[in-house]
């Protein structure tokens, strides 16, 4: 079935807990269709096709996210000014600000110390042997490293995981999206209080924030919104990231062996679990005017869902598509979005998942994993637990 | 061919010299160089995949 201007129809739930769990076999669907496809369930046009979502990605002057990303109204239009949901130069000013701490470049100085961080946290867990990848070793890096680095008081960090998986679900089309909502304005109740007491550590990225606005750089009300934006992505999706590359070393032993006897490889495998288990799954655009690709068109007015999860698994771009290959040619994949909105913080999610398998590397020869349970969130896909055991390497 | 770089907003990720290090640089403020910003035909390919990786696409293909 089609609409009028032939656009193929899909009609499945693409957020009920099963399509989340095991979202591929939609994914699959949706790449078959066609390059457009009209989600009935929450209307709205899905791109799920790679050509197509990284062509969306870089039409940010059409394919807007001023209106906000989310697929619910109440969130598309409480986000006040963020790097998330803006357009132009507004857009490319507030990123400025994020970036300068964000960048490789200003990563450097810390990048020994995450090393060390990696080096101890997997020491530890040699001894123990059996352990959850997700708790032991997928949160315990992360946490670690970017709270401090932020400057987050240490009082109330066990607030930051809740915080970021609310926000993630509050972009959603369903239930969960708006049950998820008072956490979300608990975060920004967070971060506005923060911004008011100027409590973030001395020399830290949030403290920065802070000297921007007394700067003059950027106003009161963008100065919660830039510290928001540094705490909701900057957890679940690199814990995401660590735990599905335990799962797939797992599963894909040889993998592993390759890795370990060309560490050079570590950056492509990094690329590799993103594309083929993409922490966020999807994020929406507002088109504010006629939206066309290979002869399909996402109506001015409208919204386009953006499939990254679906892209970077599309057979007409990656060869065999579900296949774990560190090898493969996967630099472009789309799982950390694409284009001026591409995620800023890329390179320190980079640091620590190439810091933790360099660690691992050196030090185990191979992972048994028990029966993963993934978690339900709307946005990102992540395991919630993972049992594993390691074999120690010889040393 | 030509490679265009949108200077002024490359944050530095360095996907175009991992990809690409013939024809792409980063330098010490970790900005990227275009090594040869006309392409000769032999290195084409190697610079549009290194464009092609920049994750905030920051460089262009020009034909």
């Amino acid at each position: 079935m089609t609409t009028m201007t032939g656009i193929p129809l899909y009609e499945c739930d693409l957020f009920s807990d099963e399509a989340i769990l095991d979202p591929y076999p939609h994914y699959a669907a949706l790449r078959e269709a066609g390059p457009i496809v009209l989600s009935t369930a929450h209307e709205v046009y899905a791109v799920p096709r790679y050509e197509a979502a990284r062509a969306a990605l870089a039409a940010s002057d059409i394919l807007v996210s001023g209106y906000g990303t989310g697929l619910n109204e109440l969130v598309n239009t409480v986000a006040g000014e963020n790097t998330l949901n803006s357009d132009g130069a507004l857009h490319e000013h507030l990123r400025k600000v994020l970036s300068r701490d964000l960048a490789p470049k200003s990563l450097r100085e810390i990048t020994a110390g995450v090393q060390a961080q990696a080096d101890a946290l997997v020491d530890g867990l040699l001894s123990r042997r059996s352990f959850d990848a997700v708790a032991d070793l997928a949160h315990a890096l992360p946490l670690k490293v970017v709270p401090d680095l932020i400057g987050w008081p240490t009082e109330g960090r066990s607030r930051l995981l809740p915080f970021a998986a609310a926000a993630f679900d509050g972009f959603g089309p369903n239930d969960r999206a708006i049950q998820a909502l008072p956490a979300v304005g608990e975060m920004f109740e967070y971060v506005a209080e923060l911004a008011q007491s100027r409590s973030l550590a001395p020399g830290s990225m949030g403290a920065n924030i802070l000297a921007a606005e007394d700067a003059g750089e950027i106003s009161s009300a963008q100065c919660p919104m830039l510290l928001a934006d540094l705490l909701a992505p900057s957890l679940d999706t690199t814990i995401s990231a660590i735990s599905s590359a335990v799962l797939l070393f797992a599963t894909f032993p040889d993998q592993w062996r390759l890795v370990r006897e060309n560490p050079e490889l570590i950056p492509a495998a990094v690329n590799e679990v993103v594309r083929l288990e993409s922490p966020v799954r999807l994020f929406s655009r507002f088109a504010v005017q006629d939206w066309t690709f290979d002869g399909f068109t996402v109506p001015g007015g409208s919204r386009a869902l953006v499939m990254y999860g679906a892209a970077n698994r599309d057979e007409r771009r990656y060869p065999d598509p579900d296949s774990f290959d560190v090898t493969r040619d996967n630099a472009d994949h789309l799982g950390f979005g694409y284009g001026v909105h591409g995620c800023v913080g890329q390179g320190l999610a980079r640091l620590e998942v190439h810091s933790l398998l360099r660690s691992l590397a050196s030090r185990v020869a191979s992972f048994e994993a028990g029966e993963p349970t993934w978690q339900v969130n709307n946005i990102v896909r992540s395991l919630s637990s993972l049992p594993v055991t390691i074999r120690p390497a010889d040393r | 061919m030509r490679i265009e770089a949108e200077i002024g907003r490359c944050e530095g990720h360095g996907m175009c010299a991992h990809v690409a290090p013939e024809v792409y640089a980063l330098d010490d403020e970790g900005e990227v160089v275009l090594l040869h910003p006309d392409v000769p035909p032999e290195l084409a390919a190697k610079a549009e995949a290194g464009a092609r990786a920049c994750p905030i696409a920051v460089l262009k293909v020009i034909r």
